[in-house]
């Protein structure tokens, strides 16, 4: 018989509807939507230029300054550009030009371009052609003059000096959004598009609302008003009547814990549906997920009050409660900190973020900024390169470029600046000299990836790709030689640090114009000495770029912001470039020639991960299919979803095979194969993998996982390929990870997780199990996995063991 | 005689507790055997801390017994079966502050198992038997002691119960209210309900009970009817005989008296006055002191005979210090009227 216990529940509703608290707390939400009722927004297009648009300051100082010293830029996009900077802003240009060390404000920068906006005198259709210009400005620029809008006519503006400047600007979405009030314009817009605005209330706004508003706010008043239930309840007059009734103690009980909930699903239905209205009406987010706040915030509040329901139980007295579940939900807050503490300070920056072999050893990168090398006699991983207590520095990925040679570079405050302070050498590891970093040649500033082509060593940075010949590099790197030459730098991969990246320029009187602009080149990211440009012209990369070397070809796959090409790299022009002193990064020959061309529909900007096996090319952009394309001609041979919806993390060809290693966002790594028009996922053991990295010499994909750890798998060659563990890396705990381990994980384990149940409801609210955080270049970014699951089933359980502890209190004791 | 509709055997409960002095162990009820019968309204009786309330919880299933064993309309207490026939009023009836009278009723009806139509039908007849017509629908944060009493009659009664558990009804009540409240018990008890009394207020259990049981220390001292229970074919004369006269000595009143008829004497001195109160048998007893004080040149002011109340036969019963501090209770709560105009030195 249920009724007596509905009763029990309806009379908590009534109880709780009585309560002077809880309409003193609808008061207050009704005041804090009316409050927020007003809220707009409006989506313009994106024209104004802000500071932080200029997302590399060196590298478009440089620019502009060889836009107004280089005679050959006088009439190119880039030249025109310059011109237009009002006198004071041209006079620091010039004097960056001769290496003088100069400040120039961004703020300055953005006002002047903004001015630009609307006076289009500088504009040249003949100059503009050589740009590479965005299907966006191609498209606006065919709109005829008299049709275009004032705003349409601002952006494409702003388009043609994006076009001029290439490389400079933060990606920004075409439109954004201008939050407004009670029809005003709030002061800060947006430069966010509508997508994104979505994403971010959907995966940030509505966590933190629930982190403080419903976590917080009405928790603590759910606890104030529901924490006289029990002790009510336990007064002789009250209980012995209510136990003299023929119904049972558990489900008296536990009836009056879930009518107890009434207050907060009360507070909460109000607030979020009101919450959800506003986004509704307002914003034009109809987003019902948003709903899901309700559940989990009830909860949410019913893991504290099952704290507050045993501590009635064994005190009876509501003050005692409260007080005793402040300091659990306290104790909750501390363990949460203290662990995420250690997953910022201990766990995350050991996480293997990049890998390199070389015949048994291992070198790793971490996201912590370390080059870590394996020491087999102490089991443990050895620092290479130290990270930097605030994580600014940024290490290339290392390659290994020879035998017992792995190459790398370290960018200082490359996390913050894109090409860093200092000049940026090249480090070259040597096995024989256990594995120290030798500094050696100029790397072009800015170098995000190297990658290795047969005898070749190319840099990639967001200028272009530049290539010298590996042998150069080691002999440069002093390797071999008794006497290493002196470096840039210090020794150990310390580089030297000028302030703004320019090194010391010889003066004006000693050497001409083309040294200066040779060194402009340089300093924006072009080429250098050693390195040269390989980019056939008309090619510019514009993030997101990835490139990667199709194996036993010398040919490179590169996808540029929706552009897929295939570069092939000609050998003779190879050779008449190295060595040769570079005038200018625009006006040597290319040396490589582009094979084909492809262009993608939209959805440039999204984050895309590339593979290349065999003759496929594996391409992964966000939210969209998957792509198995044709490595010669490009073609698009299969779409397929990602598995289980899940975005993917990094992707590696596996040998020649036509297969492909995928790490997504649960931690997983799948392996696809092609079989006709079908695609086979195959899923392999390891879990919480952070990086894969094929290791073409010895055939085994290393699979890294649990933070540090490594596992060297050698695929079977079937469609469903059967995985051998050939080698595997168990380093011992360091003193931290020991502590994280065997004290703060059980304690974690013990504690329900209330705190990451906002990550639940990003999940719930967004429909998405993780997001990429960082820069734009696959290098840089680390894709979080929500918790979905995690925090909902750790409270559960201790749900589930509190109301059982106090059903049996409260059944066995007399009253 | 048929079945018992409460019926104990032997029951016990003891309290062990741990406190930094050690373990405490306390008896709270010490083998207890009772039984009550169908249409019996039985008063259990007792001083504070005699185990009532305990023996009340383990019929209810609030407690659990340590021992003995007992059955409520032939289930085993504690049992749902037992509890949906009895009617509960607890001693100090708390209703939550979000209710009025008849939500309350609605609340216990439904924790009985009633429907909302069975607990309308019951409502407005028992919220009239009770007093609280027209009231019904006032917040009970309004009502005074009195009607929370009578609002938890009114509930016990709800469910038309076989047995009606009663904890100190009378508690707080006005004279008219007690007066009231022994009405509705009467006609109750009339209408063939049984009762289960438990109170301290002994005109008031000598007025309604028609069994009683007596209990102290966790044990029953006696169980009977009240007549049975008093000696009541025992009787006192009480004499007073002025004092003036006889000096600075009392008079030897064993020597008025022929041997053996005035075995049991008390003599007290009261202003000036002797109280003699001599047991006696029979009317020829009493003549006989009569004539032999008379004799003796005696005057006599008063003379009274008196029967054994039942505070009295409880005193005789519950002879502890204990009940020396619960009969001070006891006699601040009772009337005036119910012990004889004499009184007692």
């Amino acid at each position: 018989m249920i009724k007596p216990y509905l009763a029990v529940i309806a009379d908590s509703f009534h109880s709780a509807l009585a309560s002077r608290i809880l309409w003193i707390a609808f008061v207050a939400i009704w005041i804090f939507l009316a409050a927020l009722a007003p809220i707009g927004y409006h989506e313009d297009y994106t024209t104004t230029f802000r500071w932080f648009d200029l997302d590399n300051g060196t590298q478009m100082k440089a620019m502009l300054a060889r836009g107004l010293v280089d005679p050959k830029e006088s009439e190119t996009a880039l030249g025109r550009i310059a011109r237009t900077f009002p006198d004071d802003i041209r006079r620091k240009l010039r004097q960056v030009a001769r290496g003088e060390d100069v400040r120039i404000d961004k703020g300055a920068l953005a006002d002047s371009l903004n001015e630009s906006l609307d006076d289009e005198s500088w504009y040249d259709q003949q100059a503009w052609q050589t740009t590479v210009r965005l299907r966006e400005l191609r498209e606006l620029d065919e709109i005829p003059e008299d049709q275009l809008t004032t705003p349409q006519r601002r952006r494409r503006a702003r388009l043609r000096i994006e076009a001029a400047l290439p490389g400079v600007f933060t990606a920004m979405s075409a439109r954004s959004i201008t939050l407004s009030y009670a029809g005003f314009d709030f002061p800060a817009f947006f430069l966010i598009g509508k997508e994104q605005f979505v994403s971010l209330i959907n995966q940030f706004v509505v966590p933190i609302m629930m982190d403080w508003l419903l976590g917080f706010a009405l928790i603590f008043l759910g606890i104030l008003v529901t924490a006289s239930i029990v002790p009510d309840m336990l007064q002789p007059g009250s209980l012995h009547l209510l136990l003299s009734k023929p119904i049972s103690r558990t489900m008296l009980l536990l009836s009056k814990f879930i009518g107890g909930c009434a207050f907060v699903f009360l507070c909460v239905t109000q607030l979020v549906v009101g919450l959800w209205l506003i986004a509704g009406f307002r914003l034009d987010i109809w987003n019902a997920r948003m709903l899901w706040c309700i559940p989990v915030a009830v909860f949410l509040f019913a893991v504290f009050f099952s704290v507050s329901l045993l501590a009635g139980l064994r005190w009876r007295s509501p003050i005692l409660s409260i007080g005793v579940t402040c300091m659990f939900g306290a104790f909750v807050l501390v363990i949460g900190f203290i662990g995420g503490y250690f997953d910022t300070l201990v766990r995350g920056p050991d996480r293997i973020a990049q890998m390199s072999f070389d015949d048994q050893d291992v070198v790793v990168t971490t996201r912590g900024g370390q080059l870590k090398r394996f020491d087999s006699a102490s089991n443990q991983w050895d620092e290479l390169i130290e990270g930097d207590f605030r994580r600014r520095d940024l290490i290339v990925p290392p390659v290994r470029i020879a035998d017992g040679k792995i190459a790398t570079a370290r960018i200082r405050g490359g996390r913050f600046n894109l090409y860093g302070s200092g000049s940026l050498d090249l480090l070259v590891l040597d096995g024989s000299r256990q594995w120290k970093p030798n500094p050696g040649l100029r790397l072009p500033n800015g170098t995000r990836r190297l990658i290795v082509v047969d005898d070749r060593l190319l840099a990639l940075n967001n200028a272009g790709l530049m290539a010298t010949k590996i042998d150069e590099a080691i002999s440069e790197s002093g390797i071999g030689q008794s006497d290493p030459p002196p470096s840039s730098g210090e020794s150990s991969g310390e580089v030297s640090d000028s302030g703004t990246g320019a090194e010391a320029v010889p003066s004006p009187e000693s050497i001409g114009v083309t040294a200066w602009i040779t060194d402009l080149i340089r300093m924006q990211g072009g080429a250098t000495e050693a390195f040269h440009s390989i980019l056939p012209r008309g090619v510019t990369l514009t993030d997101p770029v990835r490139v990667e070397a199709v194996s036993g070809a010398d040919s490179l796959i590169v996808y540029s912001r929706g552009r897929l090409m295939r570069l092939e790299l000609s050998a003779e022009a190879d050779d008449s470039a190295v060595g040769a002193p570079v005038t200018g990064g625009a006006s040597h020959e290319p040396t490589a020639t582009l094979a084909a061309d492809v262009l993608m529909d939209d959805n440039s900007a999204a984050r895309t991960t590339m593979a290349v096996s065999g003759s496929a090319v594996l391409l992964a952009r966000a939210d969209e299919p998957m792509r198995w394309i044709d490595a010669a001609t490009l073609e698009t041979l299969l779409e397929f979803p990602s598995p289980q919806d899940q975005t993917v993390v990094a992707a590696e060809g596996v040998g020649q095979a036509d297969r492909f290693a995928v790490l997504t966002t649960d931690g997983l790594v799948r392996i696809a194969t092609r079989s006709g028009d079908d695609l086979v996922w195959t899923m392999l053991p390891q879990r919480e993998v952070t990086a894969i990295e094929f290791d073409a010499p010895s055939g085994r994909l290393a699979i890294a996982h649990h933070i540090d750890s490594i596992d060297f798998v050698t695929l079977g060659s079937d469609a469903t390929p059967q995985t051998t563990v050939d080698r595997t890396i168990r380093p011992s705990l360091t003193s931290w990870r020991s502590v994280d381990r065997y004290l703060i994980t059980p304690l974690r384990t013990l504690t329900p997780q209330t705190g990451e149940l906002s990550q639940t409801v990003a999940a719930l609210v967004s429909g998405k199990t993780s997001f990429a955080i960082g820069g734009s270049s696959e290098e840089d970014q680390e894709v979080v996995q929500l918790k979905i699951l995690r925090p909902v089933v750790s409270c559960s359980l201790f749900l589930a063991v509190m109301l059982t502890v106090s059903s049996v209190y409260f059944a066995r004791r007399d009253f | 005689m048929s079945q018992p509709i409460v019926d104990v055997h032997q029951l016990r409960k003891t309290y062990r507790s741990l406190s930094l002095t050690g373990r405490r162990r306390i008896d709270a009820v010490r083998g207890v055997s009772l039984q009550a019968y169908p249409g019996e309204v039985f008063g259990l009786l007792g001083p504070n801390g005699a185990g009532k309330t305990t023996l009340i919880k383990m019929l209810l299933g609030v407690v659990k017994p340590s021992g003995g064993d007992a059955t409520l309309l032939g289930q085993p207490i504690g049992s749902s079966a037992a509890r949906s026939r009895v009617g509960y009023l607890p001693e100090s009836l708390r209703v939550d502050r979000h209710h009025s009278a008849r939500s309350a009723l609605r609340y216990y009806g439904r924790m009985s198992g009633m429907s909302s139509a069975e607990i309308n039908a019951q409502s407005d007849a028992l919220l009239k038997l009770v007093g609280l017509e027209g009231r019904d629908r006032e917040s009970v944060r309004r009502f005074s002691k009195g009607m929370y009493q009578r609002l938890g009659l009114a509930q016990a009664l709800l469910h038309d119960p076989d047995l009606l558990v009663l904890d100190e009804p009378t508690d707080g009540l006005d004279p008219v209210g007690r007066n009231e409240v022994r009405k509705v018990i009467d006609r109750l008890r009339d209408s063939g309900k049984t009762i289960f009394l438990n109170s301290h207020i002994l005109q008031e259990v000598e007025m309604v009970c028609t069994r009683v049981a007596i209990l102290a220390k966790g044990e029953i001292k006696a169980i009977g009817p009240i007549d049975e229970l008093a000696h009541r074919d025992e009787q006192k004369l009480i004499v007073e005989v002025p004092g003036e006269g006889h000096g600075d000595r009392a008079p030897d009143w064993q020597a008025i008296f022929a041997p053996g008829e005035a075995a049991e004497m008390d003599v007290t001195e009261v202003r000036k006055t002797f109280r003699l109160t001599i047991a006696v048998s029979g009317q020829d007893q009493i003549n006989g002191v009569v004539d032999r004080l008379r004799g003796a040149g005696q005057s006599i002011s008063r003379l009274e005979v008196r029967r054994e109340s039942l505070e009295e036969t409880f005193m005789r019963l519950v002879e502890t210090d204990s009940v020396a501090s619960a009969s001070a209770e006891i006699e601040s709560e009772r009337p005036s009227a119910v012990v004889g105009d004499g009184g007692q030195a």
